[in-house]
């Protein structure tokens, strides 16, 4: 065991450097900022070093050694980019592109495509194979997920994702040598909660999502650092936007989450949270009717309705509302005399993902339960209950109020519905305020376990939508009942002051793989 | 002088009772001498066996002359973990059919050499790896290894010693890439027979994960040899880094082809033109391939060198698997050069790119040469690929793939001249 | 039942047998014993796999997708995965061929002494191409890479019989010894 923490000296490059015995040269080069292209290599799996692209030249070694699997030895010297190196990965690139049938201009994977970069980097721009190509076609692997055999080169880390995280050994090569080939059992889809993933680590176009199929160009989306509203595990994930339309969800590197890995339910999840009709502007009741004001005049009609002191403030929320906007809703609530705020959570069976047990989709299939339990509302299977025959104040925010039972909230005083879609009953409102969805929005949810994690903002919400903690301050201001708050990171300093559980812990502590509560089961891994 | 065209300038030890059907039963085997050794060696301490044959000097048969007692002496000695030994009787280097026929003629021969090694390498279970399209030879062995265990040379308690071994015959099916070390342990685990990088090496994590050697048939076949009559008896025969004899697998244009037992420093060319009687009548040598497709071809003036492993090096190619294939004039070299280039990249497992996709370019280029549409410009480009595919795999296949073309040009550029330049061949009809 | 086979060779059956029956219960009576002796000669179940194929294809003549299920459900691993290896080795047949599966070495050793000619003659006697059943289901010629014979030229496996030094003139003669 002593061994394993022994320190290695090393020079890559002519960068001298100690590394822990077992590190790979792969890896060691990282450290000194040379990247070894490589395509078989995935950091997530196992390395069969088979794809001969991440040769490096070692001193004293008879031939170039594969990077990703050799380890460093003590006062090894290693060249990543001498002219042999440079000629090993030329030849491994223009062996693979061969029969490579050259289709960018159609292919998903252009842009973001491994082969591209590395054709391009290592200048092979013209084949000097001139026999004809071998062509295999395409077929599915799983009701969504297409296989195109001529893109593929064998790196088989699809292969290895299934057997060895997914634990479920249903993608295979087929048939030897070059007329080798990806496929399932014969005549058989497979399907797997996690299987997505394998359009992820296919490091060129040949495993494509058909739900992304001819949507977009990579190099047209935006990415944006996000944590997926699936369930509460609280994947990291890097959403893909092109004309303020989410196209598809990614998952980003969280080792105390979810690894490279994020389940298949959480990418459809983010895709169609927010679709559907929006409400783009504020509403206030004018008789039997809700017509359309701007923002001046809502908060007009909301701090005025307040003010005639409605009676005590009861609140159905969402649990995929974020910290801020449900801290924003306790404090006004608090203004008004709280009379506690309730929310409901949809389930599903869970799955977990054997190789990285740590990651399931989870029962809940919210985001921010956890959030909004130490913000001090109450989970419930019968949220309307608590709004019947209440007198006072009622607040709907964001629960869609699908279930609703008729007449719901009429009883109220003052019923204030702020969401996103306007259900029926949430058309009895005296005040509708349209407010945004976590992807149009900063903020905060808090997972399972109490891991708080930042999501940034990666649309512009529609019409004049804005998000609850922004117009709720604003409120809060008018009343005179504290600071008006501009960013989300302001809220939640203000909530971290307030709120035992999320003591010591502000924006810059979370940076961008989140932090536990102090205290919580996840405590305080600050990435 | 029975078994087809045994000579007088032969060694035969290993050889000896080829063609001899009274041989292959273990009643006759046993009247041959069989199976002394091998009570000799149950008398020896295990290390003690494992010295003689690291003195002997035997190298590994199958084509990479590893010193076997060398070999056996990396296995761990605490007894942790379960030993074992993998007999590679997976014979399928073109060119090579010496181990099928000490199998057909003498499968005891073999046995005792398995039970000797899996003795001294403390091995409780041996498998035979054999190749499944040998149905006959198969056959041969089945009943040989059950005569084993009926007259208690295998199984427990072997001949009063306390030592256990069993036996397994496992056939393979078909792949030439199972042949290699650690292919073959792959396969052995109900795997694609897909080599592995190495280390760590079979000696640490062999079959299941255990510490196992992988010793050839013929090495094998050797070490009861030894056993009985000590390293120095064997070290007559030879030289100081190749003792010994060795089977050499002779066939392609030869009037008497098939296999000859010589000792290590006979003459490379007295093998073709005395033992094989050399080309056929009014033919001319034009290559000679001394190890199996694998290795370099040889001119005809490069083949007065002894047959030691640096004998044949110092000449220009390598004893490999002692697969001798001899080329007259009659044969379009092109043609038989693509022949074993289309060996390998039907063989490939496919894993690494540089050999899956490198073996079918070069076989391509081989075959539109052929076709007579061969380019100036092919010629650089055959040896280019043949390069990039040379030391950049996980195993040697890839390499063994580029040798023929590129010793091929090498060495007989003219015939591939005039299929490029004047699409006709050197090929004497 | 047993068939009196010794448990050191079950895993080393010939499989190309001139009867097959696609349809015949896998590891039943003496199959159930072979079974059981096989998976006692190896430390875990994956590592029978290969033995297991191949007494499948001794008493079915071939691997068919159904084959392969029952093999997986038996040693436990995925039916891929069990396609994906024995779709890897050249003796598994995945297909179903003729009764006699004639397999022609036309390694380097056997073409430098005229295996072309005995494929040839083998092609013309059948009247098929090669990889192709004969029409009466009798014959399936195919050309398969070094058969470790080279100095007995030409090599031909015809099911589990090995036949050496076939010249072209001897596949008439050949092919009338298997009836």
């Amino acid at each position: 065991m002593n061994d394993e923490k022994k320190l290695l000296n090393v020079t890559i490059d002519g960068v001298e450097l100690e590394v822990p015995a077992g590190t790979t040269i792969l890896a060691a080069a990282e450290r000194v900022g040379a990247v070894i292209p490589r395509y078989c290599y995935h950091p997530g799996l196992s390395a069969p070093a088979v794809c001969r692209m991440c040769l490096v030249e070692v001193e004293g070694a008879p031939k170039p050694l594969a990077s990703c699997v050799q380890p460093v030895q003590d006062d090894m010297v290693v060249h990543t980019n001498t002219a042999q190196a440079r000629k090993a990965r030329r030849a491994a690139v223009e062996f693979l592109l061969m029969n490579h049938p050259l289709d960018c201009p159609i292919c998903d994977a252009a842009g973001q495509c491994e082969l591209q970069d590395y054709a391009f980097e290592t200048g092979q721009l013209k084949t000097r194979y001139v026999e004809p190509k071998l062509v295999m076609g395409r077929d599915k692997v799983t009701p969504e997920i297409v296989y195109f055999a001529d893109r593929c080169i064998l790196c088989t880390r699809c292969v290895r994702f299934m057997d060895e995280i997914a634990k479920d050994p249903v993608l295979v090569v087929i048939n030897r040598g070059q007329r080798g080939y990806i496929d399932t059992m014969t005549g058989e889809l497979f399907e797997n909660p996690f299987s997505i993933n394998i359009v992820d680590v296919c490091p060129v176009g040949a495993l494509v999502n058909e739900d992304f199929l001819f949507k977009a160009r990579a190099w047209d989306l935006d990415q944006t650092a996000s944590i997926c509203p699936g369930c509460s595990q609280g994947c990291n994930v890097s959403l893909g936007t092109k004309e303020e339309r989410i196209v598809r969800a990614k998952p980003r590197f969280n080792p105390e989450v979810n690894s490279y890995w994020m389940c298949d339910h959480g990418r459809k999840t983010v895709i169609n949270w927010g679709a559907g009709a929006r409400i783009e502007v504020p509403m206030a009741r004018d008789g039997d009717e809700l017509k359309p004001v701007d923002w001046p005049q809502a908060l007009d009609a909301l701090s005025e309705a307040i003010g005639n002191e409605p009676g005590r403030a009861r609140a159905i929320v969402s649990a995929g509302a974020s910290n801020e906007s449900l801290f924003t809703l306790r404090r006004l609530m608090e203004e008004l005399g709280s009379d506690g705020g309730v929310f409901r959570v949809p389930t599903g069976p869970e799955a977990e993902l054997p190789g990285f047990p740590k990651l399931k989709l989870r029962r809940d299939r919210v985001p921010n339960a956890k959030g909004a339990e130490l913000l001090g509302f109450q989970r419930s299977d019968a949220v309307f209950d608590s709004a019947q025959g209440h007198r006072g104040a009622l607040f709907v925010l964001e629960d869609t109020l699908e279930g609703a039972p008729d007449g719901f909230g009429t009883n109220a005083e003052l019923f204030v519905y702020i969401g996103t879609r306007l259900n029926p009953a949430a058309r009895s409102a005296d005040i509708v305020l349209p407010s945004t969805t976590f992807a149009e929005m900063a903020g905060t949810f808090t997972n399972f376990e109490g891991r708080v994690q930042r999501f940034e903002q990666a649309l512009r919400g529609p019409g004049l939508a804005r998000p609850w903690w922004l117009t709720g301050s604003a409120l809060l201001e008018r009343l005179g009942a504290g600071g008006r708050y501009r960013t989300a990171a302001e809220v939640f300093a203000a909530l971290a002051s307030e709120v035992s559980e999320y003591e010591g812990l502000n924006y810059e502590v979370l940076g961008l793989k989140g932090a536990g509560a102090p205290g919580s089961s996840a405590a305080a891994t600050a990435g | 002088m029975a078994y087809p065209h045994a000579h007088p300038r032969e060694v035969r030890l290993l050889s000896k009772y080829f063609g001899d059907e009274d041989a292959i039963g273990i009643e006759g085997w046993a009247e041959r001498g069989g199976y002394v050794a091998l009570e000799k060696a149950l008398e020896m301490g295990p290390d003690e066996v494992t010295e003689v044959v690291k003195e002997s000097g035997l190298r590994g048969r199958g084509g990479a002359g590893f010193p076997a007692g060398l070999k056996w002496s990396f296995m761990p000695k605490d007894g942790k973990r379960p030993n074992y030994l993998a007999c590679n009787a997976d014979e399928s280097e073109p060119g090579t059919f010496k181990d099928r026929e000490i199998m057909r003629w003498t499968p005891h021969q073999m046995i005792e050499g398995i039970i000797i090694c899996s003795y001294a390498i403390r091995a409780q279970h041996a498998y035979i790896y054999i190749r499944g399209e040998m149905v006959d030879v198969v056959r041969v062995v089945n009943d040989a290894v059950v005569e084993a265990y009926r007259k208690g040379y295998l199984g427990e308690n072997i001949l009063g010693s306390g030592y256990d071994l069993e036996l397994t015959v496992h056939l393979g099916a078909g792949a030439y890439i199972a042949g290699e070390e650690t292919g073959l342990l792959s396969s052995l685990e109900g795997r694609r027979a897909e080599p592995k990088v190495k280390p760590p090496f079979p000696a640490q994590r062999g079959a299941f994960g255990m510490p196992t050697t992988v010793n050839n048939v013929e090495t094998l076949a050797a070490v009861p040899h030894i056993v009985e009559n000590g390293a120095d008896w064997y070290r007559q025969w030879g030289t100081e880094k190749s003792p010994g004899t060795k089977l050499f697998s002779c066939c392609g244009h030869l009037q008497r082809p098939g296999n000859y037992e010589v000792s290590l420093d006979f003459n490379l060319k007295e093998l073709v033109y005395d033992l094989c009687g050399g080309p056929p009548e009014g033919r001319q040598l034009r290559a000679v391939i001394p190890g199996g497709s694998s290795v370099p071809l040889m001119t005809v003036d490069e083949i007065d060198c002894d047959v030691s492993y640096e004998g044949i090096e110092a000449a220009g190619s390598l004893q490999g698997s002692g697969g001798l294939i001899a080329i007259d004039d009659s044969a379009c070299l092109l043609r038989s050069i693509r022949k074993m280039v289309d060996f390998y990249a039907h063989e490939s497992c496919g894993q690494c790119t540089n050999c899956r996709e490198g073996t079918v370019w070069l076989a391509n280029i081989l075959r539109r040469i052929e076709r007579g549409d061969g380019r100036e410009e092919d010629l650089p480009l055959l040896l280019d690929v043949g390069a990039n595919m040379a030391g950049r795999t996980i195993c040697p296949l890839s390499d063994s793939a580029a040798v023929p073309v590129v010793s091929g040009i090498q060495k007989f550029e003219e015939e591939f001249v005039a299929h490029i330049k004047d699409g006709t061949c050197t090929a004497v009809r | 039942m047993s068939d009196g086979l010794h448990p050191a060779v079950v895993s080393a059956q010939p499989s190309q047998r001139d009867e097959k029956n696609p349809d015949a219960p896998l590891f039943e009576g003496e199959y159930q014993d072979r079974l059981e002796k096989i998976l006692s000669r190896y430390p875990f179940k994956r590592a029978a796999l290969l033995p297991v194929l191949n007494m499948a294809q001794q008493v079915r003549g071939w691997i068919s997708p159904d084959t392969i299920k029952r093999v997986a459900e038996i040693l436990e691993l995925s039916p891929a995965y069990v396609r994906s290896v024995a779709s890897f080795y050249t003796m598994f047949q995945l297909r179903p061929a003729g009764k006699y599966l004639i397999q022609v070495c036309t390694g380097i050793g056997c073409d430098l002494c005229g295996a072309e000619d005995v494929v040839e003659g083998l092609l013309k006697a059948t009247g098929t191409r090669i990889g192709e059943t004969s029409a009466d289901g009798k014959y399936t010629v195919v050309e398969v890479e070094c058969l470790a014979g080279c100095g007995f030229p030409t090599m031909v496996q015809i099911n589990d019989r090995m036949y050496e030094n076939v010249k072209a003139e001897d596949v008439e003669g050949l092919l009338k010894e298997l009836d």
